[in-house]
């Protein structure tokens, strides 16, 4: 019945706002920048909210602001001493970012007027304003933010488009396609492979197409337990607003604060609990796209078919190449009724990946099992605030006896998993027993609830770490793969020892923090992320210098047998190794699909291919 | 401490170890407080838990599941099986049988040697490696001392004991094959080709050894101990065992240490000869090492072990290596390399031979060996002195590493150098001779086979030259082959000489190119030859030694063509290794029972099985798997063209066989009209003086006679013209003339006079000669003499051919242009009854 109405029409039926309203909104939204989530509440340089940081205090204590993470205005007393310690760091060697953008370094906007025209008879809001646009034309990668701190990007967006439905973008599109412009899509603004980069050698206009307004739930269907929702909505939004019903996707990235539910289709995401809700190609029921060539979707809403290959996989990880994700029906599940975090500590890393597995291949890992090494147990350590409650470390007291002189355990070798279990009370305290009980049989000691909830609670945190660092000479990223479980450890290891090598080979002075943690566990593997930093007083090229490591270090990855991403993605930072992951024809493949969809190469951000 | 020696690279400093031990107690040394240094904190292993893990290995398991498939046997069994091979093999290294070693060690060696020298940073650099990542022991393989010597070495300088891959033959022996064992060597059996769980259980074993980085693993690249003390061609099963761990990624790197262990003199260097001429190598049995006591009492010399610079695997791989093969299978598959990696593996191998040899001490011995073989049966005293200083600078300039302490004055090198090896070499009146007289009354076999003895034992030191000199002394063995001093020729001989060498020499894989720059390099900088942009040639002061340079080389020229014409000519019938040595053995015996060569070496077991895996590789000879063994089949006429390529050489030695004329070369003289007959001397002197350029174009260059050569016997002469008494004038006549320069074979003398007739019967008429094919007269140019058939030692009558002498008549006119060869006109006069060809 709804397929004759025109857009506005179904909406208003459905109760949502109407467009008018929208458009109004809209309207706002080009005037004040932006709304809820948006870039007035967020680091123009740097990671997440503004009002949360590391900074050092007048004594000289590390201390975390803002009210928003539950580490939040408290003294960390030890932290110091670390990053003094493993990165040979000194407070009195400070950087400064410039404290605001400088609108007249930003590159002029190439305007094709005739769009401008077309554009503004759609009555779509957009800006052109330097703020806005430099906003979207990065990521979240280390060269980015250093760029923003230090110097500009060459090529950034010349407008910054705020479509507030399918229809807005249907249009977009289309008046992209008619005067040959260029479209890159933007959603959560977290990338970390380069993907929102402009392309420099771009000559045609480019779009920016801000899929932050478009973030309505559009239904529930509790029957069958999906949602429709609109691909702008970022994480935590879509949790909170299903909550209100009862309902969540459980789909949580460390981003999801800020990502959004298209970027997660459009770069294969996973999240944290996957092991009970499964990663985005799992959550996915139906999704529309807005390509070049019309739009893509399919017939039904089923939980699965057999026509051929699945169109779906064409689009999730095309990372903004072939068009622009605009609605998405995600399954959904009733909120649980009981969570329960939990920690074990291991002699070594070795027993704990051993552990990890035998979970794994009895199927009874909790929603979420991830194991930190030796250097990240430290880092956790050292970000021990000064109250007590909650934060006591079990390395306190009786507790530390008892791990480091009864069970042999050496501080500077175990290492730690931490635990979160979800469902039914009862079904919860029975999945833990089974995996405490796995645990002891590897040498797992468990380690209490605190542990576990502060290892989760420092996922978010951690990466405001990274601007902090930067004041003080420090570099550092994360990256990830995904490797099968017989590689693991030679893998974490030979990774690690060559990225120490790679900086004492290029003339680091410090020895880097060189760490991992194994974050996913499935049947036949894991995902392993890595954490590098150094400090690079003393290099003049810093960035030269830490994206030689890191290049080597993926090479080291994919030699031990790892992915080139496990839900990062590509973008453009690893598109050198795409032939050697997927071979010729496979690229071929990828390459004919882009081909027959956008063959004006619209979507232009030279992603993947 | 022991001084610095003078080489021309920058090397470590040695110091002698034995030198404290002859200063303190042997006992407190053994007993000392022992505790290597080790990977990475890693706690020590019982060597049982070592083989439990072996044994519970997926590898080995996974053998052990798929052998029980296909034998229809049950697993434990074969799991049996892998545990008493395991048994065999493992080492139970314990501290006891170390220390115990490591007191008996220092008394032997005290005894045996003068001084053990090691340079010092070699051994800190290798505790470095040992803590940061596996390490692989690669030592050179000269005696049964060197890995005595090394476990003793390292226990010295309080590093693990490496655990050692040797031949199981010393299972043998049973007291010592313990101890061994307990000191912490494993076995392998030499061959186990078939035998997959051996393989796997051998394999799993190393490797297990290797990623734990219990302690370092040790084996011989070369394989066995060089008979001949030249490197032998590595062997690569037991190196892609060590690799593999890496290329899997179990290991972050791995390094190898090449390690060069020199002597002076080599413990079984009169075994190694006996054993090369086919006298069979006694068992290693306890017993024959007891015996081997009396050579206690024997002066041994100088050892050398430079520790090489530790080799990153890792270094070496980056870059080269296809890194999908293994990410696409379970890693404890067994997995066949890839062809990359077989080639990579061959490529390290050589490159670690390349670093041996690099850093392997020379005694001055080596060069007053290389200087008295080609001088041969004696020379004086002080010109071997002589030679040996200038040999030792050239050495240097070729980065030869030479032990010559500064203030050592060569009189004294050489003579402790003949001291040291008096069963080689003795001075008599003021001459250096080989001591080959063993006994005095044997028969001529018994002579010869001394006097290879001999020869072999000191070629063996020679040999420890060659390893250096290789490079330079093909570039100019080619430029005597060449047949001009154009670049391309040059190098296309040399090109050949390497892969005819490719088993004698070690050359770094697929650059011969660069070898023959280096080779030119080397030369240039010792101004033995010149380059330009075209041509190579040797200078007028560097003839001395690219002649000595070559002469160096010329018994493996020689000994490989003798072994090439046999294979060309009598190996008709496919055969085995086992038939063809002692075949060719006597092929090469009895020509030198004859006096037709003198190339001793040819004898060598070790030159006859390199030459024949030389024509494997070059596609003459063709190799098969037999059930019963590798069988070889001759492909005759490519021998044949690989001999042609030799035979351009100018150096190629005459010499007769059955099936080839030997060669020498003409030498022109104009005659005298009458001289006194005083010319019968030395030609060594003569030059070509003739002036007539066809005469040079038609019979070649001047050169050298053969020694060999017996003057014409003249009653034979008179015998065979006996029965032609009438003509008795004539061949006056012709003996008359002939007299005056008896061992000529050719007379020239284009239009004017006539030949030289032998007989007055068959002299052809102006019409017998036909006219030439432009229809000018043909006149007489040249004659044949009958003493030819001297020279070509087919002078036996009535069975070989013979002519009084052949006249070749040619156009008068000369048609027919410089180039094209033209038939000409021959009539054959005999002494007694004539034919015309």
């Amino acid at each position: 019945a709804l397929e004759n109405k025109s857009y506005g029409e179904w909406l208003r039926e459905l109760g949502s706002l109407s467009l008018e309203k929208r458009r109004l909104r809209g309207d706002f939204v080009t005037l004040y920048s932006s709304l809820s989530g948006g870039q007035e509440l967020l680091k123009w340089n740097g990671w997440g909210y503004n009002d949360s940081k590391f900074i050092f205090n007048k004594k000289g204590q590390a201390e975390f602001t803002g009210k928003r993470y539950r580490l939040g205005g408290m003294v960390l007393p030890t932290f110091k001493e670390w990053i003094e310690k493993t990165f040979g760091a000194s407070l009195e060697h400070k950087t400064t970012s410039r404290a605001s953008l400088n609108v007249n370094d930003v590159p002029p906007s190439i305007v094709n007027e005739e769009f401008l025209q077309d554009l503004r008879a759609t009555k779509i809001s957009y800006s052109q304003d330097a703020e806005d646009r430099v906003f979207r034309a990065h990521g979240h990668c280390l060269h980015e933010i250093f760029v923003l701190r230090e110097g500009m990007f060459k090529r950034i967006p010349d407008i910054v488009v705020w479509p507030v439905c399918h229809e807005d973008v249907v249009k977009i599109v289309e008046l992209a396609c008619k005067h040959n412009l260029c479209i890159i899509p933007f959603g959560g603004g977290t990338s970390v492979s380069s993907a929102l980069e402009c392309p420099e050698e771009e000559k045609r206009m480019i779009i920016s197409l801000d899929t932050s307004q478009m973030n309505r739930i559009l239904w529930i269907d509790e029957k069958n337990l999906t949602a429709c929702v609109e691909a702008g909505i970022v994480g935590q939004d879509l949790e909170k607003q299903l909550a209100e019903s009862g309902f969540c996707t459980g789909h949580e990235p460390d981003s999801m604060e800020f990502s959004s539910l298209g970027g997660w289709v459009a770069t294969r995401a996973s999240g944290m609990k996957k092991n009970i809700y499964g990663n985005i190609e799992d959550l996915v029921i139906h999704i529309k796209m807005v390509t070049p060539r019309g739009i893509v979707e399919k017939n039904c809403q089923v939980p699965r078919m057999s026509t051929g290959p699945d169109i779906h996989h064409f689009i999730m990880g095309s990372e903004g190449t072939l068009g622009v994700v605009t609605e998405v029906t995600i399954k959904i599940r009733p909120v649980p009724e009981y969570q329960k975090y939990g920690s074990v500590v291991f002699p070594n890393f070795e027993r704990g990946v051993a552990c990890l597995r035998e979970v794994a291949k009895q199927r009874c890992a909790p929603a979420s099992i991830r194991l930190v090494d030796n250097a990240q147990f430290q880092f956790g350590h050292a970000l021990k605030p000064q109250v007590a409650s909650i934060f006591t470390s079990f390395l306190d007291g009786l507790k530390k006896f008892y791990i480091t002189k009864f069970k042999g355990f050496d501080p500077n070798i175990l290492c730690v998993a931490t635990l979160l279990f979800e469902g039914d009370r009862e079904k919860v305290l029975q999945h833990e027993k089974q995996v405490y009980d796995i645990a002891t049989k590897f040498g797992g000691l468990a380690a209490g609830e605190d542990n576990g909830q502060r290892g989760y609670m420092l996922t978010f945190v951690i990466a405001y770490l990274r601007d902090l660092g930067l004041d003080y000479y420090v570099i550092g990223e994360s990256f990830e793969t995904s490797v099968p479980w017989d590689r693991v450890l030679d893998l974490c290891r030979n990774v690690k020892e060559r990225i120490v090598r790679e900086c004492k080979e290029k003339g680091v002075q410090f020895a880097p923090l060189s760490t991992c943690r194994v974050t996913q566990t499935y049947d036949a593997g894991a995902c392993v992320y890595f954490y590098f930093a150094f400090n690079y007083r003393g290099i003049s090229d810093p960035i030269h210098v830490y994206e030689q490591i890191e290049r080597a270090a993926r090479e080291e990855i994919l030699a031990n047998g790892g992915s080139l991403s496990h839900h990062h993605g590509v973008g453009k930072l690893r598109k050198r190794w795409m032939k050697e992951s997927i071979s010729d024809v496979g690229l071929g493949m990828l390459r004919s699909v882009k081909e027959y969809v956008d063959p004006n190469n619209i979507f232009g951000n030279k992603n993947l291919l | 401490m022991y001084s610095k020696e003078l080489t021309s690279k920058k090397r470590d400093e040695f110091e002698d170890i034995l030198e404290e031990r002859r200063l303190s107690s042997d006992l407190r040394y053994a007993m000392k407080c022992y505790t290597p240094v080790i990977y990475k904190g890693l706690s020590p292993c019982k060597p049982n838990a070592i083989k439990s893990a072996v044994l519970q290995s997926e590898q080995v398991q996974y053998v052990i599941k798929q052998l029980a498939k296909e034998m229809g046997e049950s697993p434990d069994i074969i799991q049996e099986e892998a545990t008493e091979i395991l048994d065999e093999m493992g080492h139970r290294m314990q501290l006891g049988a170390v220390r115990f070693f490591a007191f008996t060690l220092s008394k032997i060696f005290k005894q045996l040697f003068q001084r053990v020298c090691v340079n010092e940073e070699g051994m800190q650099r290798l505790q470095h490696a040992i803590q940061e990542h596996p390490v692989v022991l690669l030592p050179s393989h000269r005696s049964y001392v060197d890995f005595l010597m090394l476990s003793y070495l390292l226990y010295t300088y309080d590093l693990a004991l490496p655990v050692i891959a040797a031949g199981i033959d010393f299972l043998g022996m049973k007291i010592v094959g313990e101890l061994l064992r307990r000191a912490g060597a494993f076995f392998m059996r030499r061959s186990f080709g078939g035998n997959r769980l051996y393989w796997a259980v051998f394999a799993e074993y190393v490797k297990t050894m290797l990623r734990s980085g219990y302690a370092p693993i040790e084996f011989f690249l070369e394989g066995t101990r060089s008979r001949t003390a030249k490197t032998l061609t590595p062997k690569f099963g037991l190196l892609s065992i060590v690799m593999e761990p890496f290329f899997k990624r179990e290991v972050f790197d791995t390094y190898l240490v090449p390690i060069s262990i020199s002597y002076e003199r080599i413990l079984e260097e009169s075994l190694y000869a006996y054993e090369l001429l086919g006298v069979p190598k006694p068992k290693e049995s306890t017993s024959g090492l007891l015996k081997a006591r009396r050579i206690l009492s024997d002066n041994f010399g100088t050892i050398h072990i430079y520790v090489g610079q530790p080799v990153s695997l890792r270094t070496l791989a980056s870059g080269r290596i296809n890194r999908c093969p293994y990410n696409l299978v379970p890693r404890h598959l067994p997995q066949k390399p890839s062809e990359d990696i077989q080639e990579f593996v061959s490529d390290v191998a050589y490159k670690m031979e390349l670093l041996q040899i690099e850093n392997m001490v020379l005694s001055p011995w080596v060069l007053v060996a290389a200087v008295l073989l080609q001088n041969l049966p004696a020379m004086e005293f002080e010109l071997l002195i002589e030679k040996t200083l200038w040999l030792k600078g050239l050495t240097q300039t070729f980065g030869g590493f030479i032990e010559w302490p500064d203030n050592l004055c060569a009189k004294k090198a050489v003579l402790s150098g003949l001291t040291l090896h008096s069963n080689i070499a003795s001075l008599v009146d003021g001459h250096v001779v080989l001591n080959d007289k063993g006994m005095e009354d044997g028969a001529v076999g018994e002579l010869v086979f001394r006097h290879a003895l001999a020869v072999l034992m000191c070629a063996t030191y020679r040999n420890q030259l060659l390893n250096v000199f290789v490079r330079p002394a093909l570039v100019a063995v080619a430029l005597q082959m060449a047949p001009s001093f154009r670049k391309e020729e040059v190098y296309s001989c040399f090109s050949f000489l390497r892969d005819v060498f490719s088993d004698e020499f070690i050359f770094f894989p697929g650059i011969s190119l660069k070898d023959f720059e280096e080779g030119c390099f080397l030369l240039t900088k010792c101004d033995a030859i010149q380059t330009s942009q075209q041509e190579i040639y040797p200078t007028d002061k560097g003839s001395g030694t690219v002649s000595f340079l070559s002469a160096m080389f010329r018994p493996f020229v020689e000994g490989y063509q003798l072994i090439f014409r046999y294979l060309s000519k009598e190996m008709k019938e496919a055969f085995t290794e086992k038939q063809f040595i002692p075949a060719v053995r006597n092929f090469v015996f009895q020509l030198l029972e004859k006096g037709s060569t003198q190339c001793y070496e040819a004898l060598s077991s070790d030159m006859q099985k390199n030459a024949l895996s030389a024509l494997v590789q070059l596609g003459a000879v063709k190799k098969k798997k037999m059930p019963n063994g590798l069988i070889y089949n001759v492909n005759q006429e490519a021998v044949s063209k690989i001999l042609d390529m030799f035979d351009d050489s100018a150096d190629a030695i005459p010499e007769h066989n059955e099936f080839l004329f030997p060669e020498y070369e003409i030498l022109i003289e104009p005659e005298e009209p009458e001289s006194p007959a005083d010319n019968n001397e030395d030609e060594q002197g003569a030059e070509d003086t003739s002036k007539d350029a066809k005469e040079q174009e038609k019979l070649g260059a001047a050169g050298v006679a053969d020694e060999t050569f017996q003057s014409l016997d003249e009653e034979t002469l008179e015998a065979m013209a006996k029965h032609e008494t009438e003509e008795e004038k004539i061949f006056q006549m012709f003996k008359k003339q002939v007299a005056a320069e008896p061992e000529q074979i050719i007379r020239y003398c284009r239009g004017e006079g006539g030949p030289l007739w032998v007989s007055g019967e068959n002299r052809p008429e102006e019409k017998d000669i036909p006219n030439c094919v432009c229809g000018a007269k043909r006149k007489f140019e040249f004659q044949i003499m009958p003493q030819l058939l001297n020279h070509l030692q087919v002078d036996s009558l009535g069975e070989s051919i013979d002519w009084g002498t052949l006249v070749v008549y040619t156009c008068a006119n000369s048609c027919g242009g410089a180039n094209e060869y033209l038939e000409e006109f021959i009539w054959k006069q005999d002494y007694s009854m004539g034919c015309t060809i």
